[in-house]
């Protein structure tokens, strides 16, 4: 920890987060929302935590401020206000954030302090995954063994909950109805730049790659399937941004988009299942050796590892296209931002 | 050649207030997106700096490199916004914002 460049970073976090509430104008809410994601980012590089920031830097650069500028280009710009019975609300509200805070601020005093070496993560939990993880998993980064293999549940069900968080977008927004893609169909194509095309097109193999390189090489350096799978998510949008959200479909259809979201979490929990039936726990990929070719139960773990992360990687993936063309085209899948 | 490090890392975030008062104070969304890219820039470059403070810039150059492939995304996606709205400053001058009286009650 770096206190000089810890509490420049922590002050400009507190100025932004500041002005992203008090601006009235929500699209300019949405890009200092994007500052803040940069910082948050930088703070969480610099407290050592390089596999989070690798995610904020993944979701809030690539996807998180798009998908609110789509949200604001299909409702509305401007905060409406209510004449009567302003002061009343804007008074509980701050009675309500006040009393939060305050119950927060009083639960911190218990917590122990930052990297304290008595605290009881420290003393019980991290020295046995830093000490065992390579004699168990053969995994380098730390990080990646505990998320998808000593915690591998709790990693199944956070897919689960992006995977339901798309398919609850796809419900809500989705309309089916035939004669309003014809209409839109006639409308004059919005204006390309041959600049933003040229460079996307020369961009968007490069993002893919490093995106397949962040899923692959997850096991020794930051990364892995989240973040790989929302930079693959990012190229797509890349690409419906610069040409159209026709382009985007031609690529990955809704139906392929779908089955990919399931299949990825169908490959996380199948890799489950197939330990089970090889008769061990549910996740425990040790006895993967059994089926796998010339592998000892330790790189098993390692290869189950890697499995798992491809699910996530193509769940997560499917999921941001989805989000992205149901929330620009209103859900009619005719013609995006 | 760490407290090198360092003052170049507090250096870059004295640029990043600059940047941020345009930020927070810019007229118009078009201020605010401009000023958004630089701090984006400039935590590009911070972020390799801090991996060499840690010594483990190894770590560090993959978020860097997600940040410079996806930087401008954002940036593409709001100019498309205005491209399809056309309104630069609509209600927003900052925060010293008026109000507008007339279509905003209910």
């Amino acid at each position: 920890m770096i206190w000089q460049i810890d509490l420049m970073v922590l002050t400009l976090i507190v100025f932004c987060a500041f002005s992203a509430v008090m601006v009235k104008d929500l699209l300019s809410a949405a890009i200092i929302f994007g500052a803040y994601s940069f910082l948050m980012c930088l703070l969480w590089t610099e407290m050592g935590a390089v596999d989070v920031a690798f995610t904020e830097a993944a979701v809030g650069a690539g996807v998180s401020t798009i998908f609110m500028i789509a949200a604001i280009f299909r409702t509305s710009r401007s905060v409406k206000h209510r004449s009567r019975g302003r002061r009343f609300y804007k008074l509980i509200g701050f009675f309500a954030a006040a009393v939060t805070g305050m119950v927060l601020l009083y639960g911190q005093s218990d917590f122990p302090g930052w990297a304290d070496p008595n605290s009881p993560a420290s003393s019980h939990l991290s020295p046995y995954f830093i000490t065992h993880t390579i004699s168990d998993t053969a995994v380098p980064n730390i990080v990646t063994s505990v998320l998808a293999d000593y915690r591998g549940f709790d990693t199944m069900f956070e897919t689960a909950v992006i995977f339901t968080a798309g398919i609850a977008v796809i419900f809500v927004l989705r309309q089916y109805r035939r004669d309003q893609t014809d209409v839109a169909g006639t409308d004059e194509v919005a204006y390309q730049s041959p600049i933003i095309q040229t460079v996307s097109r020369q961009m968007v193999p490069f993002i893919q790659l490093f995106a397949l390189y962040v899923v692959a090489h997850g096991h020794h350096s930051p990364g892995g399937g989240f973040q790989g799978g929302v930079i693959l998510g990012a190229s797509f949008i890349l690409v419906g941004l610069s040409y159209d959200l026709r382009s985007v479909l031609k690529k990955m259809g809704e139906g392929p988009n779908i089955i990919f979201g399931n299949l990825g979490v169908f490959l996380y929990a199948g890799i489950g299942a197939v330990c089970i039936l090889l008769g061990a726990n549910f996740l425990d990929y040790s006895v993967l050796s059994r089926i796998l070719p010339a592998t000892d139960s330790v790189m098993a773990r390692s290869h189950g590892i890697l499995g798992v992360e491809i699910g996530v990687a193509i769940a997560v993936m499917a999921i941001m296209i989805a989000i992205y063309v149901n929330i620009s085209s209103h859900g009619k899948y005719d013609k995006g931002l | 050649m760490t407290t090198y490090f360092i003052y170049a890392g507090v250096g870059l975030c004295f640029l990043m207030f600059l940047a941020l008062y345009r930020v927070i104070l810019g007229p118009t969304a078009i201020d605010r997106l401009m000023g958004v890219n630089v701090i984006g820039t400039k935590t590009t470059v911070l972020l390799i700096v801090i991996g060499l403070i840690y010594g483990r810039v190894e770590m560090f150059v993959d978020i860097a490199i997600a940040y410079a492939l996806l930087n401008f995304i954002a940036t593409v996606g709001a100019a498309r916004y205005f491209q399809h709205r056309k309104n630069l400053c609509s209600v927003g001058f900052g925060l010293r914002h008026k109000e507008d009286k007339g279509d905003t009650t209910e």
